[in-house]
């Protein structure tokens, strides 16, 4: 099992470098630092001068171990357009998009897993038949588009809730709404399918045989042995809400990375996309590592071998 | 979920609710283009007319633009992108899948862990550092995405082909004196036409999404290209005033991503391919 950690642990570090990598590419390779900096006002001279400055002059390998030295030190320059450390901006705007992305995960938790063991229970019946159908419907729907359904109906007709920003908790209903809507419709469709998968294997016939109501059974063993397979899908699903956030903060003008990234990317603002490449890959790993462990906890299968 | 009771009537369903879909959104389309207004024509006489008001079918906009005629070209602007993306996208992922298969050895370690790394940055991040670089436009968000999404492709065409590999008449085939390229052309690639068919429709699906997505928060198309996201974003500011420009769009987007799911899953169940997209 030790070796098991060591080689995720392993592949995470690989997947950082790989992200450190990509933004180097991009920037001084495929970009333009130099003349996003100083725009189209500088004369060649003026900009030959900026080169050497910043150092875009020197042999490119010479420059990627720089480059992954500054990042190991968590320096990434100054932003382009700020005067404050790139570092600096992402990390503020982290934890307003964690605070997002865990509460979706949540909710989700405590919305679908009630719904798909009634599902269960009663399946074939009207009950099933209904969370079936809509969740045909909420799947497709953009989590975007119903951010802003959700503020139509709720902050501009209703004005029960705020439609921007982060003031209180109530700012985070909609927000959480929009992202956790589409997912919980998958995650009750994959906990419906498993927990029939096993419905149907001998030894819940050998739990029927000995008595055992058939609720004790959908919540006591059925739930139990579909919950790695959801742990390790959320854990796919993480990147998918990270990039579902940058959408949906756009919709309610939440101060996260989703914000800072199109700002950045607006503004050309080159180190802060750097550094929002590498920070989210590490936190994107360190998420999927959790979960690995997390699977490791629940299912006694996989410790053995 | 599958196999359970009436499989292939429910796959028939849906495979024909999804294309009907897809025919009604392309008769749209078509109509838009040969017998609906300009979708930037504005008409500051009936700005904010409601729907079924007026002659507009679905109401008009702050500036008087017909919101039905902005759908229609959206959809052609979506499907055209869409398809672009997928075709190249499924290029991309089949010519890497059939190499890192075919040959083996060390190419295909390095190939496949390209695509582990791919899957680990999220896409949409990977897609805005990106755009950041070499600025956005119909063609770079064509290039971009599909840069992007080959990855799946790329896993599910090498899987396939080193089961096909496997099997006596290829070795047969080398023996006989055949050539490689002839094996994968003619013996190897016609096997993976349903994974790679399944894939693109559950692929649709995404890249549909993500135009809108994109040009909800201005980095996909640009005008006078229109796109349903990017009328989303535009009704936005005037919820209060006139909903039905975000609810329309909306609606359509999300019958687009309803088609393709519909379409995509059937043909899974049909074929009994176990395919996952996983590149939202």
């Amino acid at each position: 099992m030790t070796r098991y950690i060591a080689i995720r642990i392993g592949q995470g570090a690989l997947v950082v470098l790989g992200a450190v990598a990509v933004s180097f590419l991009l920037v001084n390779v495929a970009g333009d630092p130099v003349g996003v900096l100083g725009g189209q006002l500088l004369g060649p001279e003026e900009k030959q001068r900026l080169i050497e400055l910043y150092g875009y002059d020197r042999p490119l390998s010479e420059q990627f171990v720089d480059y992954i030295g500054s990042v190991l030190r968590g320096d990434f320059g100054e932003s382009f357009r700020q005067p404050v450390g790139a570092v600096t901006l992402v990390l503020e705007s982290l934890p307003p998009t964690i605070w997002l992305v865990v509460g979706s995960v949540i909710v989700t938790f405590v919305v679908s897993i009630p719904a798909a063991v009634l599902s269960v229970l009663r399946r074939g019946s009207k009950l099933d038949g209904g969370v079936r159908g809509s969740l045909m419907v909420l799947q497709g729907l953009p989590s975007f588009w119903l951010g802003v359904v959700l503020v139509l109906i709720f902050s501009v007709q209703l004005r029960w809730l705020p439609s921007y920003g982060d003031e209180d908790w109530t700012s985070y209903i909609l927000p959480i709404a929009a992202l956790a809507i589409p997912l919980m419709s998958s995650v009750v469709r994959l906990l419906r399918s498993q927990m029939l998968d096993i419905m149907g294997m001998e030894f819940v016939t050998a739990l029927r045989a000995k008595g055992l109501s058939e609720r004790d059974i959908v919540l006591r063993h059925a739930l139990h042995n579909a919950m790695p397979p959801l742990v390790t899908f959320m854990a796919l699903q993480i990147g998918w809400l990270f990039g579902g956030t940058i959408i949906v903060e756009a919709v309610f003008g939440w101060p996260g990375i989703g914000t800072l990234a199109i700002t950045a990317t607006n503004n050309s603002d080159l180190t802060v996309i750097q550094a929002l490449v590498v920070v989210v890959a590490v936190v994107y790993v360190l998420l999927n590592l959790l979960a690995d462990l997390l699977v490791l906890a629940i299912d006694p299968r996989l410790r053995a071998s | 979920m599958r196999l359970r009771g009436g499989r292939f009537a429910g796959v028939g369903a849906a495979l024909a609710g999804g294309i009907a879909i897809f025919a009604a959104a392309l008769a749209l389309a078509l109509a838009g283009t040969l017998f609906m207004v300009d979708p930037n024509a504005q008409d500051l006489g009936t700005t904010f007319a409601a729907p079924l008001t007026e002659g507009h079918l679905l109401g008009t906009d702050s500036l008087g633009r017909d919101v039905l005629s902005w759908i229609a070209h959206s959809v052609t602007t979506s499907l055209k992108i869409g398809l672009a993306i997928v075709a190249l996208s499924a290029l991309l992922g089949i010519v890497v899948g059939v190499i890192s298969a075919y040959i083996g050895g060390a190419l295909d370690t390095l190939l496949m862990r390209m695509v582990d790394l791919q899957l680990a940055i999220p896409p949409l991040l990977l897609f805005i550092a990106a755009a950041a670089v070499v600025g956005t436009s119909q063609t770079t968000l064509i290039l971009l995405v599909s840069v992007i999404s080959w990855v799946t492709y790329a896993r599910l065409v090498r899987t396939q082909i080193l089961v096909e590999k496997q099997r006596a008449s290829i070795a047969a085939a080398r023996l006989a004196g055949i050539g490689h390229v002839r094996i994968v052309m003619r013996h190897l690639l016609p096997s993976i036409g349903s994974v790679v068919l399944v894939v693109a429709s559950l692929q649709l699906g995404f890249v549909l999404l993500w135009e809108a997505s994109l040009a909800f928060v201005n980095l996909g198309v640009q005008p006078p290209d229109t796109s349903l996201g990017f009328l989303i974003a535009q009704g936005r500011s005037t919820l209060a005033q006139a909903w039905w420009v975000v609810v329309f769009p909306g609606v359509m987007l999300a019958l687009l991503l309803l088609a393709a799911n519909l379409v995509g899953d059937g043909l899974r169940d049909y074929f009994g391919v176990e395919a996952e997209v996983i590149d939202r």
